[in-house]
């Protein structure tokens, strides 16, 4: 406290960060959450009808987080600890699903899998309804793992393999030392990795949504209270449900995170490798992967031929009439939105979600842990309620004058605000504290330390943040779809009109075409940031 | 020590972690251009200390003043202080040279006038030619040089040094205390230095304050601390010793008798207060001794004994002499010179390297 | 982006006329043989228009009316009509959008008597029944889609025996079991008007009606969440037939004629498609301009021609093979009770099939 007294501009620095936050995360959302009133909650709590979507919920995200999590769980520990053949590929392959919108790819999946799907029934001669629990489970599992593959590579690759070595040394096989030193060593960012997929697999919305049918969860019930009934009440209410489990998720998964940290960056360096793994292993490895990212390929395989065949499945002639009328009139406009909104929000939130995190990581005042949970806050709101909440709020006559999208662009901001910010507080965990007061302690107050030595020793932390920002907005819908006009319509919306206007090959290529800008931009991103895409963590 | 000439000074400071009590009351002044080191076992709260006076910590209670000037509202970089890490938290993303030029760039020290700058002090801690490397491709002797020489080029008038010779291997850091005394003296700057190593303490210092428990036990002169401990803690942490209770059979102007076994002695009397018949304890260092065959005429108390055990140190030897039905450290210099004693042999000890610590 | 757009608006509202030449854009014609914004000032500049037609039929009636009244669109397509109602709802505080058109009366009703709307009664909306328009003009309905049955003809073939439903309650018979897919009653407009047509069809005994959607349940493979998806559905071979738009049913018969086919059930329901203002609207005479021009026949020609479907004007020919409100059997269909009950009864649908 006092140093912030000995130091104004960092006070100012903390008041403004907090006011932003308070303005662009706390307001919007009490918006939401104070729409139905004590009243409503009550009336809407004791009519039940959230028990059954809460059960569904609850229960779908217990089975598709296990399967998603063990798959994710092969798919890392080969590309972490074996020395199979292909792993730039299996890395790339493993990246394709956070590009593209959700909905899409449940789309695809029915096309492939599903009663009259190219390969269940073309191949398999099988029609499986896939409408109801058992499809969106098997279609959140393969559209999930490869999440849980990244952070689950990410906490297995912290893991310090000084250790391992040393077990090694004690002659402890490859298995036995990853069951026993790696495996509980990596326990905390497992189980983080596994709470974060939950989370994520909690609020989808776009696969029961498409295959879920008379399925209902939590996010599609106050998507249909909304759309169909026009109750935002009780819509409300079931995102207060949602939005306090996911918290409940989180809260529990930044304890892990958070409770123990094995590797610290001090200011003195070292670096060893890995100990290999056996061949039999790393062969059994690339199987594995193969087919993992088999399934992934064929998915998106299916969308790129859909995108240039004039009606995918049926009829397969080949055509560019779909991409030329994506590219034609006012179609490209959505493009170059997604790209600038995503942009720009993903430069803004990282560095403000370091920034943030640098604040709190760092500092000694009170009421930290309460700025602490407003910033991971936004990870548990769904993106629907986060943008229905900034119509609510922000949606004045005499804010006219600020363009709409920057609205979408500060949504984006904020909304993706937890990851850079836990990218930011675990980086920092891993910076010792003395590098930063080094600087202060050569003359150069708090904030000029924070610019020249966080900031650049951070640059990991500020490219999952970057990444994982410009990822998110690239693909959301929910979070846009409230906050749209005209002259601000983004890719998602675009495909989301095709796809509900039947047409399956203009969707299919707007699609590949989003997901085609989205990695070049990132490409160019590494480039610039001389870096792998830290895709890693990104969903963390 | 007149307010005139404390550089820095700490009056009255506790600092409490939740329930720990860090640092408790704390005073003491450390003269300007003098090399004073807080010494202590690990936890006793050197580190938290010496934090307050650079700033990353505010006292719960009690002043910090720099100079004359109290410090305790000046953030961090206005305290005129710089600080050596133990783990010397260089920059990682800059290179040897960028590191120590930091501070002058964030002083707005301009082009030429820094880099002259930095590469003397490059070159004043030894590490001229290597300023382009990165702080990995050094060792740790190295990175603990660029540390000290990016404290040193911003000229601050106190530098904050903890435990920075921990990390290294025993021949490095014995080089590397001799470098840093020299440096010191060069520079005619005041060093807080941090440690737990007494040796060290007591090799570098102009003046040491030991710790125990958040507490000051004794501040002093080197010498002081070593031959005059207050405490039986302070007698046994600052180095090898000689502990034996005794009891006050005689107090005089300046001396005191004691006895211990079967043997008595006239020491000289402590600033402790004592009266007579009271229980106490004897400190005598190993060095303090002379030893010799059995039957060897000595002055001073004599002491006859058998030796036990022995151990060669390098620059002596260590023996255990059992006298009645007690053993004795003591040790000899110069082993090389004299025959490797055994058996029966003769202690002799000079009154005045028996210390008195009443408790 | 949009800065400058606002300030042109604000300036025009203020009347800067020379800043309406500079952006207006070049006047159309009058088209003859309809009457257009009579009114003395002229509508100009740009409107917003939130629309739940179908893609294809947006830009091509768009800019046809741009082509004819010189008043430009901004057009905020979104296929699902729930979502631009709840949108517009949302956006009460700061309307962002002029005219919400498409999607059927049950979506801009409630908005009407949220009043959300602006009330106008268009010269060109006179000859239009009462029945398919607002009394005080808050919507008026201007093109109608009717209820039908689309079939997949192998899988009709070879599950079902070829036989075509020719009431719906042949769709209770267990051959169809598992076998349909209805558009689900909760998500899309489709789905409820299903329901609310067997109200009708009962004689509003709305527990027959929940019988026989009670016994239809086990013949239902899925619920569709978009009524244009269950279409792909079919035509894919997911299931054998659904009950589904005429108009939309016809434009994937067109993809491939031999792939699909439609029929009427017997006392089927229907849709109106509506336009309406919204309130606070920033470009009244645009949006009035608009709801003018649908209304006229050049609009509904284009309309049948391009969605296939029917128009509220007698005299603008229906699409060749599209049904009429004359040609099929109608329900007696009380657009304002299904309206008003809407939640009631999609509440009792989900309890009666045990969903949730
Ligand atoms: N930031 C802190 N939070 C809580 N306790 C601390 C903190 N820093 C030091 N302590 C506690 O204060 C006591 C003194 O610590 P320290 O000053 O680091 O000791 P030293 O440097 O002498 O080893 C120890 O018990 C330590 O655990
Ligand atoms: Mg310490």
């Amino acid at each position: 406290m006092r140093s912030l007294r000995r130091e104004p501009a960092l006070l100012l620095a903390l008041l403004a960060v907090t006011a932003l936050v308070l303005l662009f995360v706390v307001y919007p959302q009490l918006q939401v959450v104070l729409t139905p009133g004590p009243g409503g909650y009550v009336q809407y709590l004791q009519d039940g009808t959230w028990v059954g979507p809460l059960r569904n919920s609850i229960q779908l995200t217990l089975l598709s987080t296990t399967t998603a999590v063990v798959l994710g769980f092969i798919y890392a520990y080969a590309m972490v600890y074996s020395n199979m053949r292909w792993k730039p590929f299996f890395r790339l392959v493993g990246i394709l699903p956070l590009l593209s919108p959700p909905f899409v790819v449940a789309a695809a999946y029915t096309l492939l899998f599903g009663a009259r799907g190219v390969i269940s029934y073309g191949v398999f001669g099988q029609s499986p309804n896939i409408y109801g629990l058992n499809g969106v489970w098997g279609v959140q599992t393969i559209a999930f793992f490869p999440f849980a593959y990244q952070l689950i590579a990410d906490a297995l690759s912290r893991s310090d393999p000084r250790m391992e070595q040393a077990a090694r040394n004690l002659g402890a096989g490859s298995w036995r030392v990853f069951r026993t030193v790696t495996l509980p060593l990596s326990r905390p960012g497992l189980g983080a990795a596994i709470l974060t997929t939950a989370i994520y697999i909690l609020e989808d919305f776009g696969n029961p949504q498409l295959i879920g049918g008379s399925f209902y969860v939590l996010p599609t019930e106050a998507y249909s209270l909304i759309s169909s009934f026009g109750e935002f009440t009780s819509a409300a209410a079931v995102s207060t449900i949602l939005l306090l489990l996911a918290l409940g998720l989180y809260l529990a998964k930044v304890r892990l995170d958070g409770g123990r940290s094995f590797v610290t960056i001090s200011g003195r360096a070292s670096s060893m490798p890995r100990p290999p793994v056996s061949a039999a292993v790393s062969r059994a490895c690339f199987v594995a992967c193969f087919a993992l990212a088999g399934i992934i390929l064929l998915v998106y395989g299916s969308l790129v031929v859909s995108a240039l065949t004039l009606r995918f499945p049926n009829n397969l002639q080949f055509t560019t009439e779909h991409f030329q009328y994506v590219l034609s009139g006012t179609n490209g406009d959505a493009l170059r939105n997604t790209l600038v909104f995503s942009g720009v929000a993903a430069a803004i939130s990282a560095v403000f979600a370091l920034f943030a995190g640098w604040l709190v990581q760092r500092g000694t005042w009170p009421g930290r842990r309460v700025l602490d949970l407003l910033l991971i806050l936004p990870a548990a709101i769904p993106g629907i309620f986060f943008g229905l909440g900034y119509l609510l709020a922000f949606n004045q006559r005499w804010l006219d004058f600020v363009d709409r999208g920057w609205l979408i662009i500060i949504a984006f901001v904020f909304w993706n605000i937890p990851v850079g910010y836990q990218a930011a507080v675990a980086g920092l965990r891993q910076i010792d504290r003395s590098i930063d007061e080094a600087a202060t302690s050569l003359g150069a107050s708090s904030i000029r330390g924070f610019r020249d030595v966080v900031l650049p020793m951070l640059g990991g932390s500020l490219r999952v943040g970057f990444v994982t920002t410009f990822v998110r907005a690239v693909t959301t819908l929910s979070l846009v779809i409230f906050l749209f006009t005209p002259p601000t319509t983004t890719a998602t919306i675009r495909i989301y009109q095709l796809v509900g206007d039947l047409n399956w090959g203009a969707a299919t290529a707007y699609t590949v075409a989003d997901i085609g800008m989205a990695i070049i931009a990132l490409l160019v991103f590494a480039v610039l940031a001389r870096g792998r895409i830290a895709l890693g963590a990104a969903r963390a | 020590m007149s307010p005139e000439t404390a550089h820095v000074r700490v009056s009255h400071v506790t600092k409490r972690f939740g329930g720990v009590t860090a640092v408790d009351d704390v005073s003491f002044e450390v003269p300007k251009g003098s090399f004073a080191t807080l010494l202590g076992p690990s936890g006793c709260g050197k580190t938290t200390t010496l934090r307050m006076i650079a700033g990353f910590y505010d006292p719960d209670l009690g002043d910090i003043e720099i100079g004359g000037r109290r410090v305790n509202n000046l953030p961090v970089h206005r305290r005129g202080t710089a600080m050596v890490f133990q783990d010397y938290a260089l920059f990682p993303h800059m290179t040897v040279r960028d590191n120590v030029a930091y501070g002058l760039r964030v002083a707005h020290v301009s082009g030429p006038d820094r880099t002259r700058r930095v590469d003397e002090t490059l070159a004043f801690v030894g590490l001229g030619g290597l300023g382009d490397r990165w702080p990995n491709q050094l060792s740790g002797g190295q990175q603990q040089r660029v540390a000290v020489a990016r404290a040193l080029v911003i000229q601050p008038q106190v530098l904050l040094l903890d435990e920075p010779l921990s990390n290294l291997d025993a021949k490095l850091r014995e080089q590397l205390r001799v470098e840093m005394r020299i440096l010191q003296r060069r520079l005619g700057m005041t060093f807080v230095y941090v440690t737990h190593d007494q040796e060290e303490a007591l090799s570098l210092s102009d003046w040491i304050a030991v710790m125990n428990a958040g507490k000051v036990e004794q501040a002093g002169a080197p010498w002081e601390i070593y031959y005059h401990p207050r405490t039986a803690f302070l007698a046994d942490f600052v180095g090898a010793v000689n502990l034996v209770p005794a009891q006050v059979t005689n107090l005089a102007d300046g001396t005191a008798t004691v006895s211990f076994g079967r043997h008595r002695a006239e020491v000289r009397r402590p600033e402790a207060s004592l009266r007579a018949g009271q229980d106490v304890r004897l400190c005598v260092r190993p060095e303090s001794f002379t030893i010799a065959p059995e039957g060897t005429v000595a002055s001073g108390i004599s002491l006859p004994g058998t030796i036990v055990r022995r151990a060669f140190l390098g620059d002596t030897m260590r023996y255990w002499v059992k006298v009645d039905d007690r053993e004795w450290i003591v040790d000899q210099p110069d082993p090389g010179g004299s025959a490797t004693l055994d058996g029966p042999v003769s202690l002799s000890l000079r009154p005045d390297r028996v210390h008195v610590i009443a408790e | 982006m949009t800065p400058e757009l606002d300030r042109r608006k604000f300036l025009k509202l203020a009347g800067a006329t020379a800043v309406i030449a500079a952006c207006g854009g070049a006047p159309a014609a009058a088209p003859s043989g309809s009457v257009t914004a009579s009114t003395a000032p002229k509508a100009t500049g740009r409107i917003s228009i939130y629309s739940a037609l179908n893609e294809s039929t947006n830009n091509q009636l768009f800019a046809a009316f741009t082509k004819a009244t010189g008043v430009e669109v901004a057009a905020l397509p979104l296929a699902a009509a729930g979502d631009l109602q709840t949108k517009i709802t949302a956006e009460k505080n700061n309307p962002q959008a002029d005219i919400f058109v498409g999607g059927s009366s049950e979506f801009h009703d409630p908005l009407g008597k949220q009043g959300l709307l602006e009330a106008y009664q268009s010269p060109n909306a006179k000859d239009v029944q009462a029945q398919f328009k607002e009394a005080s003009g808050l919507w008026t309905g201007w093109y109608t889609g009717i209820f039908g049955f689309i079939s997949n003809t192998s899988r009709l073939n070879a599950d079902i025996g070829g036989k075509k439903p020719a009431t719906w309650d042949d769709l209770l018979d267990p051959v169809w079991k598992q076998r349909l897919i209805l558009p689900d009653p909760i998500k899309t407009g489709g789905g409820y008007i299903f329901i609310a047509t067997q109200i009708f069809r009962f004689g509003r005994d709305e527990t027959k009606a929940m019988d026989f959607m009670k016994k239809l349940h086990p013949n239902i493979l899925s619920y569709g969440p978009t009524s244009p998806g269950v279409i792909t559905s079919i035509s894919n071979g997911e299931a054998a037939g659904a009950p589904n738009w005429s108009h939309d049913i016809l434009t994937e018969k067109a993809k491939d004629p031999t792939r699909v086919d439609l029929t009427v059930p017997k006392d089927t329901g229907f849709e109106v498609g509506a336009v309406s203002i919204v309130k606070g609207t920033k470009n009244l005479l645009g949006a009035q301009a608009f709801v003018d021009w649908v209304l006229t026949k050049d609009a509904g020609d284009l309309n049948t021609k391009l969605s296939n479907r029917g128009s509220v004007r007698t005299d603008v020919a229906p699409a060749p093979g599209a049904p009429t409100l004359t040609s099929v059997t109608l329900v007696n269909y009380d657009r304002q009770w299904a309206t008003d009950n809407k939640t009631r009864i999609q509440k009792l649908w989900q309890t009666t099939v045990g969903i949730q």
